[in-house]
């Protein structure tokens, strides 16, 4: 068919091709990070890693492996580009963000290299849409050089066992402390706020717990406006993975499932809140 | 103090909590010989309600008296409903996870914790601050009313769903014949511009109907609201004890012997068909440190000034009487709580006009009520001294329970 060495043709020029069936996968990936109106993407042939930062002090990267798309096809070892999430998110839901039963959209997105714009190809019931959004110069991302080997303390639970203690934060607190320790209460979030401390204990017998490895005691604070946008990656999520490392920085690792069943990987990372000379808080 | 409630009544403890929060802004605790009493009363101080929670509710029940060599010892306090009302926040999902909630009293860091024990071993603690306060107590007699009617919840519910959720007020009308529900309308003087909702109950459909004397009162339907969500859900009977228009009705949830529940609202003082100008009633509040504890039921407190040419003056003197009742040291509240009301209270004693039977006449021939009000008048719910009319009043009347800011006021 010409068609299909059209499409070839077609696709021969872009640096970046990936076809998926279903957009809302991606979009409801993109959704869990979407607290800044920008996003540096990274694309190699592991996939898409969509990076958002704040403040310089919390990162979160949503990863969209290769397999995830029925088409992935990538020309140079890395494209990078920055690009405006909002309106990324926008289209992808262009038809609606609600599910109908039976209606998918589908999407093609490419990309023609450096300074060139990202093109999206929706279709939905034979409707189609075009999208083209401009690519930004990235900015370099942090490192916050977050090692396996300095992790002090992991635990991995079910995200349902987090899901109320993290809706329910009393927001009147600035900070929110995690502690972890192989000792009593083992896992802890308080905030203390203007009507005092709120507690959540979390035994490590119990059975939402499925890995507890804590080396030390630690209980460190960060600032509940930089933690409170991994709610919505932690609302998607099935599993969740709580790690500090010796300094103190936090890694979360959401297991999010999509809807076809493949299992897509969210983390955050997030330094601690300045420790305090005096404990003004306790 | 020290109790636990079971989970299977966390959920309505938790939904009394939020039925306290629509109406005041702070929850007073108090660990009684007799229960847990949860407390709140409006800003306006037009509305209170209490729940007292009796020892068979809760699984342990330690009132903590029993270590203390003076029952003033025992800690009375108030939390801010919010933090209150965040920890039964979803009610649905307390009911499925919480084991049984702890209240204890943490003298040492001068907390009152909350723990709550969940499913898969999650414990949730609560160590909210307070401020020590008296007794916030209503005044009000059950025994003295002369009409009594108690209703299935449902009754009252489908009759309440009729009335727009902007209506902000509902007259009561009661005869030997029928009970009527009557929207009731302010500052409009076409009342052909408005809409108008009457609904008429036979005696029937109550499960008790005791009606002496006809009575036409008007209140506040947030707090019946409030009241309704409460008994609605665990579904019991209500029971309204009223008497005349300007004194207190009261609803009474109480037919579980483990808890029980009442909310005693402010009614508007009838002017349209008397040649009374000034009425004041609002819900008497007392600070009270003893005698009290004993004695579930309240006693009534009611305020009138009579006159137009005095009215002023009048209502400034039981401000000034009310006063004296916060001031009292505690000694002298030994004897119990109406001997010392009576005198400043004027209750019973000028027995509150009748001025049920002309609006009586005026209201059972027509479904709209044909003449608007002789006089404007305005919603008492913002305090007793309305006829003074002083700029400072309603601010004043928002601290009344303190005894050094009333003293302030009646000067």
């Amino acid at each position: 068919m010409s068609l299909s060495t059209q499409e070839s043709d077609e696709n021969a020029q872009y640096v970046l091709y990936a076809r998926l069936d279903n957009a809302k996968t991606m979009a409801n990936i993109l959704k869990a990070v979407h607290f800044k109106d920008t996003a540096i993407i990274f694309a190699s042939e592991n996939g898409l890693k969509v990076t958002v930062e704040d403040c310089k002090c919390v990162q979160a990267n949503a990863f969209l492996q290769s397999s995830l798309f029925q088409e992935f096809v990538i020309k140079e070892e890395q494209v990078t580009f920055k690009i405006n999430l909002t309106v990324l998110l926008e289209c992808l839901n262009i038809f609606g963000a609600s599910s109908i039963p039976g209606a998918t959209t589908a999407l093609k997105m490419c990309h023609e290299g450096y300074g060139t714009p990202l093109t999206l190809l929706l279709e939905e019931n034979g409707v189609l849409t075009d999208c083209s959004l401009k690519t930004l110069e990235p900015d370099e991302t942090l490192d916050f050089n977050f090692l396996s080997t300095n992790v002090v303390n992991k635990i991995i639970t079910k995200s349902e066992c987090l899901k109320a203690a993290f809706s329910e934060l009393d927001l009147s607190s600035d900070i929110l402390e995690i502690l972890m320790s192989p000792d009593e209460p083992y896992f802890r979030l308080s905030t203390f706020g203007n009507a005092g401390s709120i507690h959540s204990e979390f035994p490590k017998e119990s059975d939402l717990v499925e890995s507890f490895q804590c080396n030390k005691t630690q209980a460190n604070r960060y600032k509940i406006s930089l933690l409170k946008p991994s709610v919505k990656a932690l609302m998607q999520s099935t599993r969740v993975s709580v790690r500090t490392d010796n300094r103190g920085f936090l890694s979360m690792q959401y297991m999010i499932k999509t809807e076809d069943g493949q299992v897509c990987f969210v983390e955050f990372f997030c330094c601690p809140d300045e420790e305090l000379e005096n404990d003004e808080y306790s | 103090m020290k109790c636990i409630i079971p989970g299977i009544n966390v959920k309505v403890f938790g939904r009394a909590v939020h039925s306290l929060s629509k109406i005041g802004e702070e929850i007073y605790f108090e660990p009684l010989d007799d229960g847990l009493a949860l407390r709140t009363v409006n800003l306006s101080r037009s509305a209170f309600a209490s729940f007292i929670f009796r020892p068979s509710f809760f699984s342990i029940y330690d009132d903590g008296h029993a270590t203390l060599r003076n029952d003033d010892d025992v800690l009375k306090c108030k939390i801010g409903m919010k933090s209150c009302l965040s920890i039964f926040r979803s009610l649905s999902s307390l009911e499925k996870s919480v084991d049984r909630c702890k209240i204890t009293l943490n003298m040492d860091d001068c907390r009152l914790v909350f723990q709550l024990f969940c499913r898969h071993g999650i414990v949730k603690t609560f160590n909210l601050t307070f401020i020590e306060c008296e007794t916030l107590q209503a005044v009000f007699s059950k025994e003295k009313c002369n009409n009594v009617l108690t209703a299935q919840t449902r009754l009252l519910c489908d009759a309440v769903t009729n009335f727009q959720a902007s209506q902000e007020e509902v007259t009561l009308i009661v005869s030997k014949e029928k009970v009527s529900f009557k929207n009731y309308i302010e500052d409009e003087p076409d009342l052909k511009k408005v809409v108008h909702t009457v609904l008429d109950l036979v005696p029937e459909e109550f499960d008790l109907f005791q009606i002496d004397a006809p009575a036409d009162i008007t209140f506040c339907l947030k707090e019946l609201r409030a009241v309704l969500t409460f008994s609605e859900a665990a579904n019991m009977p209500v029971t309204m004890r009223f008497d005349v228009s300007g004194r207190p009705i009261a609803f009474c949830i109480d037919s579980d012997s483990t808890f029980e529940g009442n909310f005693l609202l402010a009614t508007l003082a009838d002017y349209s068909s008397q040649s009374q100008v000034t009425a004041s009633s609002q819900v008497g509040l007392t600070p009270q440190t003893q005698g009290q504890r004993s004695k579930p039921s309240v006693s009534a407190q009611r305020s009138t000034a009579r006159r137009a040419n005095n009215g002023s003056s009048k209502s400034k003197t039981a401000l000034k009487n009310m006063s004296k009742v916060s001031v009292e040291p505690p000694t002298q509240s030994d004897q119990g709580n109406e001997d010392r009301i009576l005198p400043i209270s004027l209750l019973g004693e000028p027995e509150p006009q009748r001025q049920d039977s002309p609006t009586n006449i005026e209201e059972e021939g027509t479904f709209v009520p044909g003449t608007p009000p002789g006089k404007r008048f305005k919603s008492l719910f913002f305090g007793m001294s309305q006829s003074t009319t002083t700029g400072s009043q309603p601010s004043s009347t928002q601290h009344q329970v303190l005894a050094a800011d009333t003293d302030d006021e009646g000067d």
